[in-house]
């Protein structure tokens, strides 16, 4: 691979996306591209008792979701890069620890996704990986819990005020 | 599309393609929700007095039953329904004060009864109480100062 430019790297052997998994939460699936998430679901908890074990539920079913569809088994991925807007990226280090996948953890906000795909593609084209994962999750409860007000409050949201997405996602390069 | 050159331009663009917030019905909403908590208050203090008891009770008892039933709402999640219909009008009132502090000491207590809702319970009225306090401080010493000199000059 060689650089181009200030921000572009050119690949001598081209990346591509093996298979790809998504699951994502209630509000996400009455919108318009519902129909190509892989499961949606009916509530935030997912039967678990806060929304951080929630989002790593979501992000480990998502992973072993596309783990499955890919029929590679998980002992032959070499790097997982996932990330989530937590602090200390904890739903995903916790979601994914039983993977015993190397754990790259990143941050990228809404961008940590394509983040984790330009990381694992430069580790695959300079043959340090055969297969990598890239996810990244983010849950709307949690997001809200950490960095703004409470749910129960009775607060007004404004008709420009943003919705964290409840949801995650992941794909297989190689 | 016209290419957007300077911040200025960028902020005009989204102004004019952001829906804006419904001023005169949050305003009404507001008005007669909050007049509403407001009568239900004086209705429970004109029935304290009633009864024969004082200015002061009253009163105590008319925030006593107001925080309650914001808190007993908050509790089932249907506090913040009203303060979204409301805004302001059940935001203003004791009542908001009440939810602002139950909302994080629930929304906490996943985090143990100490460390979460002990210590976050006030993370959304703690400004509330610092400056509150703070203002009547100042408003005190004022007073103080004022009051004394008044008495000196007669």
């Amino acid at each position: 691979m060689e650089k181009i430019g200030l921000q572009t790297i050119k690949f001598s052997n081209p990346v591509t996306i093996l298979e790809t998994a998504s699951i994502v939460g209630p509000k996400e699936a009455d919108g318009p591209i519902a129909k190509y998430f892989d499961q949606c679901l009916d509530d935030e908890f997912w039967g678990e008792k806060t929304w951080e074990k929630a989002e790593s539920k979501i992000i480990k079913e998502t992973v072993n979701m596309a783990i499955t569809k890919s029929k590679i088994p998980a002992q032959d991925i070499d790097f997982c890069f996932a990330g989530d807007l937590l602090n200390q990226c904890i739903s995903s280090s916790f979601g994914l620890r039983e993977l015993n996948i190397p754990f790259f953890g990143i941050f990228g906000a809404c961008s940590t996704f394509v983040e984790g795909l330009c990381l694992g593609s430069v580790f695959i084209d300079g043959n340090g990986a055969n297969n990598v994962i890239c996810a990244a999750s983010s849950h709307f409860c949690s997001a809200e819990k950490q960095f703004r007000f409470p749910l129960e409050l009775g607060n007004q949201r404004p008709p420009t005020a943003q919705w964290t997405v409840t949801g995650s996602r992941m794909c297989i390069p190689y | 599309m016209k290419p957007l050159d300077t911040k200025k331009d960028y902020q005009n663009y989204v102004d004019k393609k952001s829906p804006n917030s419904p001023i005169f019905k949050n305003c009404f909403n507001a008005f007669w929700v909050g007049g509403l908590i407001c009568s239900i208050g004086q209705i429970i203090m004109d029935f304290c007095k009633f009864r024969g008891l004082d200015k002061t009770l009253s009163s105590t008892i008319v925030s006593i039953i107001l925080i309650f039933i914001s808190a007993f709402l908050t509790g089932l999640n249907l506090f913040n329904k009203i303060g979204k219909f409301a805004g302001a009008g059940s935001l203003v009132p004791i009542t908001g004060f009440a939810n602002s502090i139950v909302s994080p000491a629930m929304e906490y207590k996943s985090e143990g009864y100490v460390m979460g809702v002990g210590a976050k319970m006030f993370t959304v009225a703690g400004p509330v109480l610092v400056f509150g306090i703070s203002a009547s401080i100042l408003v005190g010493i004022v007073y103080l100062i004022f009051n004394t000199q008044s008495i000196t000059l007669v």
